[in-house]
């Protein structure tokens, strides 16, 4: 309304104007019939609003349109009406739409294809990495199990691959179960068992095998995996155990991964979850990416759990995962 | 002998795998057409089965079916892929069990030894036990016993594999890093400390049945076995 009253000042001051000059010229003629005079000047002011009565109710939706944005995308194909203004609209927003839809559809094949390709290259990359585990684990040569402590790492970080690649698709790809938090962490202990013992870190479980959770079981391995990764990596050497413990909270239940080792310093820590961020322990051990805790962060997110981390320098770090209302 | 049928197309892991399974005692046959499958199966007819999902032409799901419409063997699935879905669907098409790579031999061989004997009966005549031996001094991992002579003595669990290790490995040093892997089993995660008790026991033992110094501490690198008896 405010729109349409606005578009049309001009035309209102116009169509005075006009009447008036009108009148103005008959007055100089000699013309001395005020009543008429007036009559004439409302009746034209009648027309005038019958004209725009008109046009405000043929165009109310073109103006509605106008001044109220579109919420979503669908909105630019909807129809407003059949005055020559409005089809106009629609013609041009339809176009945009259009244009703009048959971009976004190639930047998803092209990212769909990405993603395919990198899945296919991971999964091809498992099998020379098979081979070389395979050829490793027979021989007790030295050099070979510094081959197989490599390969564990390539295999880390092809999995890490994989897994931010599934990221993206995450809600075609995890499904929520109860599982069985002692049963998941032995397993994945087991898996970083080279990991455990070449650093000479050793793991404690304080687990109620009772104890369980809502998550999907694919994620949770991943987010343990990179924690206890952590745990190991900025441990290593101190001959200190590494902690997995969970207990219940009110209607949560929390899971503690805990070291001992050089712990995060103070400035870091609120950033620690940002993607590529390294900070400072990351600048002294070569192999962050700085990925890790992003992924654990996103997957948490996504899967509904808390992730918190809490830390003092030379003390150790404590990353707690927190399932709400898992607690029957 | 059993008979074992390896279809994968990657020619190293088959040869691989092929020669470690060998190794134990089993006969393996390594499937080079993968357009007839099903024939050389027929052929050989194999007490086991390690399939691939994915293979040239058809995939490894397709041959299951096929072999399970004329033999109920145990087929285990080796692949790459490790969803749920595909577990899913590997056990739909009639496979027993399924291995995902990167796959550990031990893993490999204590599933198809599993199979064989859930599929021919309790430890067939050809799973003889094992027996490892040096110099007479005779150990039997499965039994946990160790005899020498005539005199025998029982082992733990822990002492049986650290021993078999050091035995296996003669007369090389074996280093900590090694033992404790060997010890991490099931239930518990072995620490140096443990490692340290273990060995003592071990030498323990040793002593009941006269044998002094066998096992060696070599600074810095692990522990050796000697022959001092």
């Amino acid at each position: 309304m405010r729109l349409f009253l606005r578009d049309h000042i001009p035309l209102i001051f116009f169509t005075i104007a006009q009447l008036f000059l009108v009148l103005l010229i008959y007055w100089l003629d000699g013309y001395r019939h005020l009543s008429t005079a007036l009559y004439s000047v409302f009746l034209g002011v009648c027309l005038l609003i019958g004209y725009l009565l008109y046009r405000y109710f043929s165009y109310r939706s073109f103006y509605m349109r106008l001044s109220a944005p579109p919420k979503n995308l669908d909105e630019f194909t909807e129809k407003t009406g059949f005055a020559p203004l409005a089809t106009a609209l629609d013609e041009l927003l339809k176009t945009q739409y259009l244009l703009c839809q048959n971009q976004l559809k190639t930047w998803e094949r092209k990212n769909s294809e990405h993603l395919t390709f990198m899945n296919q290259w991971v999964h091809q990359m498992k099998t020379p990495l098979s081979v070389i585990e395979l050829i490793t684990q027979d021989e007790d040569d030295p050099r070979f199990e510094s081959i197989a402590e490599e390969t564990d790492r390539m295999r880390k970080g092809l999995e890490m691959v994989l897994y931010v690649a599934r990221l993206g698709v995450f809600e075609h790809d995890f499904r929520v179960e109860r599982i069985q938090l002692h049963e998941v962490v032995h397993n994945v202990i087991h898996e970083n068992k080279k990991l455990f013992i070449r650093n000479q870190v050793y793991p404690e479980i304080s687990i109620d095998p009772a104890l369980t959770v809502e998550s999907d079981a694919k994620w949770l391995r991943f987010i343990l995996n990179q924690l206890l990764s952590n745990a190991i990596k900025y441990s290593a050497g101190s001959r200190e155990n590494v902690t997995v413990n969970a207990y219940p909270k009110n209607r949560a239940v929390i899971l503690e991964v805990k070291d001992r080792g050089i712990g995060i310093p103070k400035a870091d820590l609120s950033r620690v979850f940002r993607p590529f961020y390294t900070g400072e322990n990351g600048r002294r051990f070569k192999e962050s990416t700085g990925m890790g805790l992003y992924l654990i962060h996103e997957v948490c997110e996504k899967l509904n759990h808390k992730i918190e981390l809490e830390s003092e320098i030379n003390k150790g770090t404590i990353a707690r995962i927190i399932f709400p209302y898992s607690n029957h | 002998m059993n008979k074992i049928m390896i279809v994968e197309d990657d020619t190293k892991i088959a040869e691989l795998l092929h020669s470690h399974i060998e190794k134990y005692g089993y006969e393996a046959t390594v499937t080079k057409d993968f357009n007839h499958v099903l024939d050389l199966f027929r052929n050989i007819m194999p007490d086991l089965v390690l399939l691939d999902v994915n293979l040239p032409s058809f995939d490894g799901y397709y041959w299951c079916r096929q072999i399970r419409s004329i033999s109920t063997c145990p087929i285990l699935f080796i692949s790459a892929r490790a969803g749920e879905m595909d577990q899913v669907m590997a056990l739909e098409n009639g496979a027993d069990d399924y291995i995902t790579k990167p796959f550990y031999y031990d893993v490999v061989m204590a599933k198809i030894r599993s199979h064989l004997r859930r599929s021919y009966g309790a430890y067939a005549p050809k799973m003889e036990e094992r027996i490892v031996e040096q110099e007479g001094l005779i150990l039997y991992p499965e039994r946990m016993e160790l005899k020498l002579g005539e005199q025998i003595t029982t082992l733990t669990k822990k002492e049986a594999v650290l021993l078999e290790t050091l035995l296996k490995r003669f007369p090389r040093v074996v280093s900590r890093e090694t033992l404790l892997e060997k010890l991490w089993d099931d239930q518990s995660y072995v620490d140096d400390n443990t490692l340290n008790v273990n060995i003592t026991r071990v030498r323990k033992k040793l002593q009941e049945l006269g044998i002094h110094d066998a096992i060696e501490t070599v600074r810095g690198a692990g522990y050796r076995f000697n022959v001092t008896y």
